[in-house]
């Protein structure tokens, strides 16, 4: 818009406050935390006192001391378990969607999605309230003779929290398959309508192939989110669930070890940022076959 | 994709079928047991008739009442504060040069991209550093931190749709850029600012996983209410989830709207 010539000072004051503000505030208040708490991980702890001495004994501990990397393999077979379960449903439902008319597709995209915009805590005090071992579900089951006994492991349990997480995160994954899906031109299913193609086959060769990318994205947000989340195993899985976002959350808490808590903080998201990578990585390599 | 297959159909209706009844089902619930409370008849189980003494009591709950008031007033001046920023930030996009633009808008981008435990975790340690104590004021930062970037997204997809002959225009004319930005580019921007802001205090009411780390004796519904839910059953916690999901419900229409008369206008 202007010319680079002899700009007169204020007008170069202006600039620089702008360019302050705007790259200044988030550097501020969103790089400058990020780097101090990758900073705190290498801090020593002595005494409950946080002492700035370089160290990798809280990187050490999470291989060596009590059940840390145990707790972290636990977790992430349990957040590929939901992803994968919460990806062929996602799939499914957004095939679904995808088959409507126009019309009802937005309806029922909706009411899916809705349950992403109400209360994250209210949501996870809902499922706990149905598992519970008096709890709705069970309460109806022996209702209808299904069971004579409360099943005990539906509340607490490793079982409880895959349920709760699946629940929680299946919009998340429907949403980018939906969208992925809904990109697909309509001649190429025309197409391959009339060159013979049956439902299933159209299914498999064209349809699935085109919505892999919203595949892609659903299952890295259900696993990065279900992978951090450290509320809702706490609230179904009582002491038996012990996650390894709570066991960060923990170090901030009662554990209080801010170097330990940081240098696995810096592990979890290290395994996010791996899982995002693969996911671009796989469908760069379908691309270029 | 509307070519007969009524077998796929019946087994993808089903999945969709008992993914809604998933995602609703507890929610129902627990709205009906606000109204009908559950009682247990020599161990069988049964619906006492309809009341509304679960309303009554959280009315006379003080704790979950000032909760709320600083839920309130935390997405209040978060979003609004939000509003401000990113209205700043979506104008430096769109005239400072790129790379500039582009590095603004990752790091902004980052708090809503990194998992919240780890958002949460970082601004704890630097509000520690500057000797900030967890209160209101940190609460307020960690929100507007966290939902900068929805309200920024929604500006600035808005404000590139606008392009800029209305701008120049407008300049040409004769007005100043204060002037341009208060009668030609924010009232064309209104459905956005106002969806954005909804949204904002929408994601700040319930914000809960980064608010956990920030916040001190001072907190907000969320966080009052998982302290309440780990020590046992409330009955008020049903009256007042179900007023919560009736009001979530209210500003995600609200927002639908406006953003198809946004995308109309």
């Amino acid at each position: 818009m202007e010319t680079a010539t002899a700009r007169p000072w204020p007008d170069l004051l202006r600039a620089g406050l702008v360019h302050a503000l705007n790259l200044g505030l988030p550097l501020l208040f969103v790089v400058v935390p990020i780097l101090s708490f990758v900073a705190v991980s290498f801090w020593t702890l002595e005494e409950g006192q946080i002492l700035l001495i370089p160290t990798l004994a809280n990187y050490r501990a999470f291989f060596t001391e009590g059940s840390y990397l145990a707790v972290y393999l636990q977790t992430i077979a349990l957040s590929l378990q939901v992803t994968a379960v919460n990806l062929a449903l996602a799939t499914a439902i957004a095939l679904f969607i995808f088959r409507r008319t126009p019309r009802v597709r937005f309806l029922i995209l909706m009411s899916f999605m809705l349950p992403l915009f109400m209360s994250y805590i209210i949501k996870i005090y809902s499922i706990r309230s149905i598992l519970g071992q008096r709890g709705l579900l069970n309460e109806a089951m022996m209702a209808l003779g299904l069971i004579d006994q409360p099943i005990e492991a539906l509340l607490f349990s490793r079982t409880a929290i895959f349920i709760a997480l699946a629940v929680l995160y299946l919009p998340y994954a429907i949403l980018p398959i939906y969208l992925a899906l809904d990109r697909i031109p309509a001649n190429y299913l025309a197409a391959a309508a009339d060159l013979g193609a049956t439902p299933g086959q159209m299914l498999r060769d064209v349809v699935l192939p085109l919505g892999r990318p919203g595949m892609a994205a659903g299952a890295v947000f259900t696993f990065i989110l279900t992978f951090g989340d450290f509320v809702t195993p706490q609230m179904v899985g009582g002491i038996q669930g012990f996650t390894f976002g709570r066991i960060v959350f923990s170090q901030f808490g009662l554990a209080l070890n801010w170097p330990l808590g940081s240098a696995l903080a810096v592990i979890l998201l290290a395994t996010t940022l791996l899982a995002v990578a693969l996911a671009g990585l796989l469908l760069r390599r379908e691309h270029v076959r | 994709m509307r070519h007969k297959a009524p077998l796929i159909d019946a087994l993808l209706g089903l999945i969709a079928g008992v993914g809604l009844v998933a995602l609703y089902a507890p929610l129902l619930a627990t709205a009906a047991i606000s109204f009908f409370q559950v009682v247990r008849v020599r161990g069988a189980l049964g619906f006492a008739p309809f009341s509304l003494d679960p309303y009554a009591a959280l009315l006379a709950n003080g704790e979950i009442l000032a909760a709320l008031a600083t839920s309130l007033v935390v997405a209040a001046v978060a979003s609004i504060a939000a509003l401000g920023l990113a209205l700043m930030f979506a104008f430096y996009f769109v005239s400072a040069r790129r790379g500039l633009g582009l590095a603004m808008q990752t790091m902004v981008f980052l708090p809503f991209l990194l998992p919240p435990i780890i958002t949460g975790l970082s601004l704890l340690i630097a509000f520690r550093e500057i000797d900030l104590g967890r209160g209101l004021v940190t609460i307020i930062i960690a929100h507007i931190v966290f939902i900068v970037p929805v309200v920024y997204r929604t500006v600035l997809v808005r404000l590139q749709l606008l392009g800029s002959s209305l701008t120049e225009a407008s300049l040409d004319l004769g007005a100043s850029r204060v002037q341009t930005l208060r009668y030609v580019i924010l009232p064309q921007m209104r459905p956005a600012l106002i969806s954005g802001v909804l949204l904002a205090f929408a994601i700040s009411f319930d914000e809960t996983l980064i608010t956990l780390f920030v916040a001190g004796s001072q907190t907000t519904l969320p966080i009052r209410l998982w302290a309440m839910m780990r020590v046992g059953f409330v009955p008020e916690i049903n009256a007042l989830a179900t007023l919560i999901l009736l009001f979530t419900a209210v500003i995600t229409f609200a927002i639908g709207m406006l953003q198809r008369a946004g995308e109309r206008a």
